[in-house]
């Protein structure tokens, strides 16, 4: 899984398998005409993509999972811009859809999916406090003892105001 | 619109004209992409600091030899 994971097929065989998706709801929801052409895009898309990823650029390299370290941020970059349109894009959509009497619960799932996998992403890749609980103080708590510091090799407190300097 | 981006200047295209070596043969020995290269030579990129000490290793000489500590603010 891996193996492909990093492969220069992925991204094309994963618009294959949504396109299919996509074409399959075609056919249940619409024809088979339909459908046929829905499959016959994405089989063209596919393969766009996957010619897009032998290109010696940096869209090629990051379709084609071999990005470094400055088309990682420039994939960062895009996918932050992306979702930034995305969401202005459901946001008028619940707007224009409000305003005409329609159902707007599907921008309500994009706007509410959106904003939670943001606050995702902050809680998993944001740098969290690993100071021990002891440590946090309220103004109404009593000031911290030197016992209670990190002391340096000499017995110097390391973190916070030394109260045996007060005694 | 300027962003708290900073760039620092570098001396990485002289010291691979000493060398004689193409933009490729860097991207190869260094392990990123021809691009990348051209966006560090170009100031448009800033290397994390792993990659400014490869780069540094290879050429054998101090990071602060191949980067400027004097940073430029850039607008985005």
């Amino acid at each position: 899984m891996n193996q492909l994971r990093s492969s220069r097929a992925f991204a094309p065989l994963c618009t294959l398998v949504i396109g299919t998706l996509i074409a399959g709801a075609v056919a249940i929801g619409h024809t088979w005409g339909d459908a046929l052409i829905a499959e016959i895009v994405t089989v063209v898309v596919s393969l766009g993509y996957f010619v897009l990823t032998g290109r010696d650029s940096d869209v090629g390299a990051i379709y084609g999972q071999r990005s470094d370290e400055r088309q990682r941020e420039v994939r960062a970059n895009a996918s932050r811009m992306g979702f930034v349109a995305a969401m202005l894009a459901a946001y008028a959509c619940a707007i224009v859809a409000v305003a005409t009497n329609q159902s707007y619960w599907q921008s309500d799932v994009i706007v509410a999916v959106g904003g939670i996998g943001f606050l995702s992403g902050i809680a998993k890749f944001g740098v969290h406090d690993e100071r021990p609980r002891r440590d946090y103080r309220g103004i109404m708590d009593p000031p911290a003892t030197f016992d209670e510091e990190d002391e340096g090799e000499n017995g110097e407190a390391l973190n916070g105001d030394d109260t045996r300097s007060d005694a | 619109m300027l962003s708290n981006l900073y760039i620092v200047k570098n001396e990485v295209r002289q010291q691979r004209r000493q060398r004689g070596l193409s933009q490729s043969d860097l991207a190869a020995t260094l392990g990123v992409s021809r691009q990348t290269i051209i966006a560090i030579e170009s100031g448009k990129y800033s290397p994390s600091l792993p990659l400014a000490f490869r780069i540094a290793r290879f050429f054998e000489q101090p990071v602060e030899a191949i980067f400027d500590p004097d940073e430029e603010e850039v607008g985005t």
